[in-house]
């Protein structure tokens, strides 16, 4: 009785919880296929009509698909950066055994770096992306991704790789593996929840990244997706509900499809194992 | 090449940076320690050469930066580049382009960006001697701030002449001083608030356009009754509350300076027109700009004030416009009370080809384009325009827009607008919300703006 | 002592490179904002910027706007981390004893942060709209009166906050799931084969094994909502009656609106002592100065955890009937 009890309640409980995370995504959908003349106001909870004008207008002008190329090119090379040079630092700072001199200051200055306001890093940054003639490239705003992202895979990868046990890197390192091998072959598998994580999570704030994308782009070509999407907001003009939701849809894709791919590293590593009730 | 060019910039930027910034001790002990290491990752396989190399890629920066800004120079001598303010002025743009790309022979790209970032990133390129834009948008309360920082290129210099067929209060705007001195940029939206209403609503109410404030208030009573919305304010803190208020305040002869700059935000004016404002309130309702057009267009709410892009011409849509009302009641004084809200354009005064880009701004507020841009959500600044009949045949309400033009007002013409809209915006809210009496707030106001004027 | 060598090698060719992007990239904006900060530096202004010593500091201080501001980023702050790391400990232990569909159920709670700011920001604007939105119809639904949400000084705050938790509950979710991923079984199984109860094996394995995973993932969040701004800016502008500002929107008032380099950054500069200030516990917890490694460290902890759980074990032998 009372285990049925506790079933019920978790049930309910899980319930809410989706709910509560999936209606504003389907309020999001349903905004994106309804049509203009319903998005007026007054929405109800289901659409009148079934509409994909929203998304036939978007596609339809070159413009935003160049976005997507755009958005693509900063995202994958910015994460791949910040990962190649995120996790190994990340491994020599948890391991205090390697000496390594700069592990103070590297701590300090990676966890500043994150806690400064890119509000106000994004101008002094312009400068001396301007400085160095890089504005017309999308250089500045890979670089600046990479910047965001490295301090935060660095910082939660030290406390994944700390709680990974040394034994299973001394016996690789007793079998004469470099440090290389053994990182990469030892250490890197059984972290791989942990890489796949950030992984995602940085993937998700360079794609949706809005500040410094404003701030270094200088032409249209370079476009990247949240900004096209801020457009269809302004003081002056009406939203474009229809638009700005179908570009969301169309904007979550990717990351979907990112996600659904880093899933497969999302399970337990070497020596992991599931919570099992 | 491109990418060539890409790669040794960034392998060149960062050792220039940290050499520049940090000395080169750390870094060499560092290099030296890495190119013992037999057991280099790939990440770190660019990295290490490029530190090495750091030397030899400082030397080059500055030639690849100077060759990079030749080949824009070179670029840049076919392409006009347009800053604006995104939405429907990208589309006006990018609809009347054509014709002068051909005539000219010019390609012309338009960078739509939301309306804080455009004006930080204007200021911000001002400071390149070659600049990235040739013409650049404004709202027209930052005219003062550009004019007095000079990023506008004189155009009356240049030999351009006032056209006359353009609304006196809207080329105004452009001149630096106000009204009086020389052009700087011409209207290119001609955008000035309205008095909107349910034009079903009010004929069930068997009212007339109310043309003074007290006729607007019975109104609202009346559709109160009626068990609808009867007066919408647009109160979000801000830049809302602000352009919502202002017409209020001038049609009861208040205004936020005097004629000398003393801030009088809370003279007797300003007390009553705010009680009355939230006497508006008290019969309708707070919406966000979205929602009031959805009320007044359904004929769920009454009346409100509103932009001239909001309008809404689905079938169904019953919503009209009006000038705003300039007294506060029928027996008052009438002031110019509507406010206006143009978005300029000129030529930068570091673009490279200041001929070509006047004469893409001349084409582009010209009768003929501001025709073609009204299809697309254009809202045109010329009297012949305006009154064309065959607009007027399918835009009624631009008649109205004329009208309203006419008796237009604007905000004060301070260099410190955008930190005055800040601090009002935020009292005004505090009326609106309940949490200051109107005299505290408006006192507030007043101390406040003090302090950013001296 | 060649492999030694070989590993200090292997650990500056792992650090450097981290090292040089991250000073590369910020001295110059780092000592940019610090000098500037106490000038009067005005982007547009024609005048050279003036040096003015503190007087930024002490005029953002004292301006009421700022202080509403700053109570407001800390309120929101701690009830954001609270919030976003429950519900997130919540779904990761939810999800993870799923015996099937933990691939779907991850990608649909994963939803929420993968969306474009704008977009989620006027998405929730439509459901709180006062003009017959989705919320006051269900409202209306249960016979309550309608509830201008983003306008009403009441609401407004918790209206923001709660659209904040939507999005990035998901964060925390995903990190503590990922820590959930390497709890060694053996640990597990150990225990049931003791027959330690549910609660006992959540107190005594799980929670110490994700204890720091769930900790950085409340600084991350903490740091990160101290930057709360593009709701804002978009849904309330700090309003109604400031009770949405934040430091952020503070300082993009003047940094970027006014453009008053010096004040704005002066702001910054505030604002990220602030939070270094906050998360000081933290770094001395995860990095202890002692030569004697987190690691560890967190090792005797785990001994001891599983002292706690002997005893436990030992208590509800004694106390059975």
């Amino acid at each position: 009785m009372r285990n049925i009890k506790r079933h019920l309640s978790t049930a309910i409980f899980n319930c809410l919880l989706l709910i509560w995370t999936l209606f504003p995504v389907y309020w999001l959908l349903s905004l994106a296929v309804r049509s203009q003349g319903e998005l007026i106001g007054h929405l109800r909870l289901w659409p009148e009509r079934f509409s994909l004008e929203h998304f036939t207008a978007l596609l339809a002008d070159g413009q935003f698909s160049r976005t997507i190329v755009n958005s693509m090119k900063v995202t994958l090379l910015s994460t791949g950066f910040s990962l190649a040079l995120g996790l190994g630092c990340a491994y020599i700072l948890a391991r205090l055994q390697f000496r390594f001199a700069l592990r103070g200051p590297l701590l300090v200055w990676s966890f500043l770096v994150r806690v400064l306001p890119p509000i106000a890093f994004a101008m002094p940054l312009y400068m001396l992306m301007n400085r160095a003639g890089l504005l017309s490239s999308l250089v500045p705003l890979t670089l600046t991704h990479i910047l965001m992202n490295l301090p935060f895979i660095i910082w939660f990868m030290i406390a994944f790789f700390q709680r990974f046990p040394l034994e299973l890197e001394e016996s690789a390192r007793m079998d004469g593996a470099s440090e290389w091998r053994c990182f990469r072959s030892v250490v890197l598998p059984v972290t791989a929840p942990g890489i796949a994580a950030v992984g995602i999570l940085s993937f998700m704030t360079s794609w949706n990244e809005y500040l410094y994308a404003v701030i270094f782009v200088q032409s249209p070509a370079n476009f990247t997706i949240p900004l096209a999407l801020a457009t269809f907001n302004s003081e002056q003009e009406l939203a474009k509900w229809g638009q700005l939701a179908a570009g969301g849809v169309i904007s979550a894709l990717p990351v979907v499809l990112f996600v659904c791919f880093a899933q497969r590293f999302l399970i337990q590593g070497l020596s992991g194992g599931a919570v099992k009730e | 090449m491109k990418r060539a060019y890409k790669t040794t910039l960034i392998a060149s930027l960062l050792p220039l940076v940290l050499a520049g910034c940090t000395g080169g001790t750390g870094v060499s002990s560092g290099t030296a320690q890495v190119a013992e290491s037999s057991t280099v990752a790939q990440a770190e396989a660019g990295t290490t050469e490029l530190t090495s190399t750091g030397a030899a890629a400082a030397s080059t920066v500055a030639a690849t930066t100077e060759t990079l800004q030749m080949a824009a120079t070179e670029q840049a001598a076919t392409t006009l580049t347009i800053i604006a303010r995104g939405g429907s002025h990208v589309d006006v743009i990018n609809a009347v382009k054509d014709k002068f790309e051909q005539e000219n022979n010019v390609t012309i790209e338009v960078l739509g960006l939301e309306s804080d970032e455009l004006k930080q990133k204007i200021s911000l390129d001002a400071a390149n001697a070659n600049g990235s834009y040739d013409l650049a948008m404004a709202d027209d309360p930052w005219m003062p701030e550009f004019a007095e920082a000079g990023i506008f290129r004189d155009l009356t210099e240049m030999g351009y002449e006032a056209d006359s067929d353009f609304v006196q209060q809207s080329l105004d705007i452009g001149r630096n001083p106000y009204g009086s001195g020389d052009i700087y940029a011409l209207p290119f939206s001609g955008n000035v608030q309205f008095f909107f209403y349910n034009k079903e609503l009010l004929s069930s109410l068997q009212a007339e356009v109310p043309t003074d404030w007290a006729a607007v208030l019975d109104l609202a009573k009346a559709a109160k009754a009626a068990g609808t919305v009867g007066y919408v304010i647009r109160g979000q803190q801000g830049n809302p509350v602000v352009s919502d208020y202002l017409p209020i305040l001038w049609s009861f002869g208040g205004a936020v300076f005097d004629d000398n700059w003393n801030v009088t935000v809370d003279s007797e004016a300003g007390k009553a027109s705010l009680n009355f404002y939230l006497e508006l309130l008290a019969n309708g309702a707070n919406y966000e700009k979205n929602d009031i057009v959805s009320a007044v267009s359904d004929g769920s709410a009454a009346m409100s004030l509103g932009w001239p892009s909001w309008y809404i011409s689905d079938q169904g849509a019953t919503a009209a416009y009006a000038v705003i009302p300039g007294k506060a009641d029928a027996d008052s004084t009438e002031y110019a009370s509507g406010m206006i809200g143009n978005w300029m354009m000129g030529v930068t005064a570091n673009s490279q080809q200041p001929e070509l880009a006047l004469k893409f701004l001349e084409y582009v507020t010209s009768a003929e384009a501001q025709k073609a841009g009204a299809e697309v959500g254009g809202v045109p600044t010329r009297s012949s325009v305006l009154s064309d009949p065959e607009l007027l045949a399918r835009y009624p309400y631009f008649q109205t827009l004329l009208d309203g033009t006419r008796n237009s007002m604007v905000r004060p013409r301070t260099t410190h607008w955008s930190e005055i809209e800040t601090a009002y915006g935020t009292e005004l809210s505090n009326a609106v919300a309940g949490t200051k009496s109107v005299d505290a707030a408006l006192a507030d106001a007043k101390t406040a703006i003090e302090k950013i004027m001296q | 002592m060649k492999q030694e060598k070989r590993a200090t090698a292997f650990a500056y060719s792992m650090g450097l490179p981290a090292l040089v992007v991250l000073v590369g990239l910020s001295v110059f904006p780092l000592l940019y904002i610090l000098i500037y900060s106490f000038t009067d530096y005005t982007l547009l202004a024609r005048e050279a910027p003036a040096w003015v010593g503190w007087a930024n500091y002490t005029e953002i201080l004292q301006d009421p706007y700022f202080q509403q501001a700053l109570l407001n980023t800390i309120k929101f702050a701690f009830l954001a981390v609270l919030l976003e790391t429950g519900l997130g400990l919540l779904m990761a232990l939810q999800v993870i004893r799923m015996p099937s569909g933990q691939r779907l159920l991850r990608t649909l709670l994963l939803l929420p942060v993968l969306l474009p700011g704008v977009t989620v920001a006027l998405t929730w604007q439509t459901m709180f709209s006062n003009n017959d939105g989705i919320l006051n119809q269900l409202l209306a639904w249960f016979g309550l009166p309608a509830v201008n949400w983003l306008q009403d000084p009441g609401t407004a705050f918790y209206a923001i906050l709660a659209i904040d938790a939507w999005q990035y509950a998901p964060f925390a979710f995903l990190l503590i799931y990922a820590a959930l991923q390497t709890v060694p079984a053996s640990q597990y199984e150990a225990a049931q084969l003791d027959g330690a109860g549910s609660w006992a094996r959540f107190r005594y394995i799980t929670l110490p094994n994700i204890q720091s995973a769930i900790l950085l993932t409340a600084l991350l969040r903490m740091i990160d909502s101290f930057r709360l701004f593009d709701k804002v800016n978009i849904l309330t502008r700090g309003g109604p009656a400031n009770t949405t500002a934040t430091i952020t929107q503070y300082i993009y008032q003047n940094g970027v609106r006014s453009l008053k380099i010096g004040y704005g950054g002066a702001a910054s500069v505030l604002m990220t002592l602030l939070v270094l200030l906050l998360s000081l516990t933290y770094i001395r917890r995860m990095f202890p100065a002692s030569g004697r490694g987190a690691g560890h460290r967190r090792r005797v902890k785990q001994g001891r955890a599983w002292r706690l759980l002997e005893r436990d074990r030992q208590v509800r032998r004694e106390t059975k009937p």
